[in-house]
């Protein structure tokens, strides 16, 4: 297995199962090479693979368990800490809101922050692309060309404070066809005819791509008066909207496709998934965490204009 | 193009849509295949993002317009202390709350469109959450534009507001077939205290079969309200007509005495001279349905049965 401290990327190499150097457990030795193929794919699916000259060649999977802190070992940002005294975040999305009333009191919100939690992304995308990464080296292993039918889970390991990345797909090879750049097989979280029309229309699974964008809010009095139903000093009588959180919102959303966009090198993301969690901490205080996943295609070819379709009514 | 049969499509008989030629999808899997044998020269180009399945991607191609980026909006309104307390009538706060919410949220996904010149932004997800001191619009879509951008309107068109549809890319293109264009979502909320009867009419109507007509008016009245103000949105925006419209009800959760009820859809209106009937074509499937076998069929007077299966 690859460096397992590395952070980032995948395998250039191709290991060979049992072989020194290589980390996979006995019981994945044996199954790869048993010389049976196994696959996920449902019958259907299974179908149109072996119709778009794929060849199945294994099940293939990567895990990785990871465990990460609310505050890093960069941040120096905790309630009560202000901006002004503790520093600035390192990178990343940032905006202070200060209180507009002077001095309060000492349990007066005096400032709030949207943050944006680097070291948490940071955490995130090395589980999920070591697991990632590993699954790839199972493929690899076996010479396949692409994974297809990937399926991802990110879960609690019980109640151990631990996050489990865990990747399973189908490792396929192409009938007649050269094997991908570096020996790294392409993936994708499609099968079956959605893969068929994909290729059809001119798109070529590259990657399965995902981010995490975290975005820490410490409310500061306007957005803790207002999370509480305006009853602040200053705040309007009417419903109002709250800007730090809703600015929070939008930039975790941005930030997530800005990663992956990162990752896309000017190819396309198709079938993209969005999926927001917020944590509330307090009145006001959150995180919100938005993961983004898609599919990365590269168009091969000109986009084929289709014909318009008929529209139909079914006599059942 | 020539068709399966060797036809050239131009000579098709008229009224006939041309056949495509078949595709050699192994051929195509190879060639995808080989674009990936050599190393990736990378790019700076900013490439599309979608939220759309393959299937719809081609369906909006084949109408003529294509995807752009992924575009959301979202805004949190607070709702002031006080409002969900007993009382009777509409609570007007919420409603304002709900709208101010809804408003900001398409500003912002708006805003987004306009970025990278979309005309528009179709299979909006929605979702709204009112909670006891705020209410929550999130929406998230993809912005489209058509493919001849610069003949139709170009940068003009992309200036002018985008509209903002919850329509799936099918309905879009049948939509756009027809001749309307999708305007905006339009939103109306109601929410109201359920309404209290006096002890002594509760006592009088304990033995009896009776309408309560105080509950059979204010939920009247509130869903009418919602709906009345979900059209006046449409028509504010431009639009003649609402289609696919969503209706929840049901009490807040945090406080049962108060019921919420939304209604939205996409606002649309006729862009050609008269709407344009889509002619669909009738289809008898002859692929019966599977005779299956039942094990359980095995046991007891049902012996021999079969069901038909899907």
């Amino acid at each position: 297995m690859a460096d397992m401290s590395d952070t980032g990327g995948i395998p250039n190499a191709v290991a060979t199962p049992g072989a020194p150097g290589t980390d996979l457990p006995e019981a994945a030795v044996h199954r790869l090479g048993s010389g049976a193929f196994s696959s996920g794919l449902t019958v259907p699916d299974f179908a149109a693979c072996l119709d778009l000259g794929l060849e199945p060649v294994a099940l293939v999977q990567g895990f990785c368990v990871m465990q990460w802190g609310w505050y890093g070992p960069q941040s120096n940002f905790m309630r009560g800490m202000a901006p002004s005294v503790a520093g600035q975040a390192p990178g990343g999305y940032n905006e202070v809101y200060r209180c507009p009333h002077g001095y309060v009191s000492n349990e007066h919100r005096t400032w709030g922050q949207n943050m944006e939690q680097t070291w948490v992304e940071a955490a995130w995308a090395q589980g999920y692309g070591t697991a990632f990464r590993r699954m790839l080296e199972e493929a690899a292993t076996l010479g396949a060309h692409g994974v297809i039918g990937v399926v991802d889970r990110i879960a609690p390991v019980a109640d151990t404070g631990t996050t489990e990345f865990h990747f399973l797909g189908t490792a396929v090879t192409v009938t007649d066809g050269p094997a991908p750049s570096g020996g790294v097989p392409w993936s994708t979280y499609l099968a079956g005819q959605r893969l068929t029309k994909s290729i059809e229309a001119g798109f070529m699974p590259v990657s399965v791509v995902a981010a995490l964008a975290s975005v820490q809010v410490w409310a500061y009095c306007m957005t803790d008066y207002l999370m509480r139903g305006s009853m602040g000093w200053g705040t309007p009588s009417g419903p109002t909207l709250v800007e730090q959180i809703s600015k929070a919102h939008m930039a975790a959303r941005r930030l997530a496709r800005t990663h992956v966009r990162e990752q896309l090198e000017g190819d396309e993301l198709h079938g993209a998934s969005i999926d927001v969690v917020t944590r509330e901490l307090g009145e006001g205080d959150e995180v919100i965490d938005c993961t983004l996943r898609g599919n990365r295609v590269r168009r091969f070819k000109d986009f084929d204009p289709v014909a318009p379709p008929r529209p139909t009514v079914r006599l059942a | 193009m020539s068709t399966a049969s060797g036809q050239d499509s131009a000579t098709a008989p008229s009224g006939t849509p041309a056949i495509p030629a078949p595709v050699d999808i192994r051929a195509e899997m190879r060639r995808g295949a080989q674009a990936l044998a050599a190393p990736g020269v990378p790019s700076s180009a900013r490439g599309v993002t979608s939220d759309l399945s393959v299937d719809e991607a081609l369906l909006l191609h084949a109408a003529g317009w294509e995807p752009l980026d992924l575009v959301c909006g979202v805004a949190v309104v607070s709702i002031p202390v006080g409002v969900w307390n007993w009382g009777s009538g509409a609570i007007s706060l919420a409603s304002d709350a709900h709208d101010a919410a809804v408003d900001q949220a398409m500003q912002a996904m708006r805003a987004e469109c306009g970025r990278v010149h979309g005309h528009g932004v179709v299979g909006v997800r929605v979702e709204v959450a009112v909670r006891t001191h705020h209410v929550d619009v999130e929406l998230v879509g993809t912005a489209v534009r058509p493919i001849d951008h610069a003949g139709a309107g170009g940068a003009d068109a992309a200036e002018a507001l985008p509209f903002v549809s919850d329509l799936s890319a099918r309905d879009f293109t049948l939509l756009r077939r027809a001749g309307w264009l999708p305007v905006d979502l339009a939103f109306g909320a109601s929410f109201v205290y359920a309404p209290r009867r006096t002890a002594g009419a509760a006592m009088k109507q304990k033995t009896q079969n009776v309408e309560l007509t105080n509950y059979t008016e204010a939920m009247y009245a509130a869903r009418e309200s919602a709906m009345e103000k979900m059209q006046r949105s449409a028509l504010h925006a431009g639009g003649q007509g609402v289609v696919e419209v969503k209706v929840t009800e049901g009490p807040m959760s945090f406080a049962h005495h108060a019921v919420g009820f939304t209604a939205w859809g996409t606002a649309v209106r006729l862009i050609e001279e008269a709407h344009r009937f889509v002619r669909p074509e009738l289809v008898l499937p002859l692929d019966d349905a599977v005779v299956t076998f039942e094990a359980e069929s095995l046991r007891g007077g049902d012996r021999g049965r079969s069901r038909r299966g899907p």
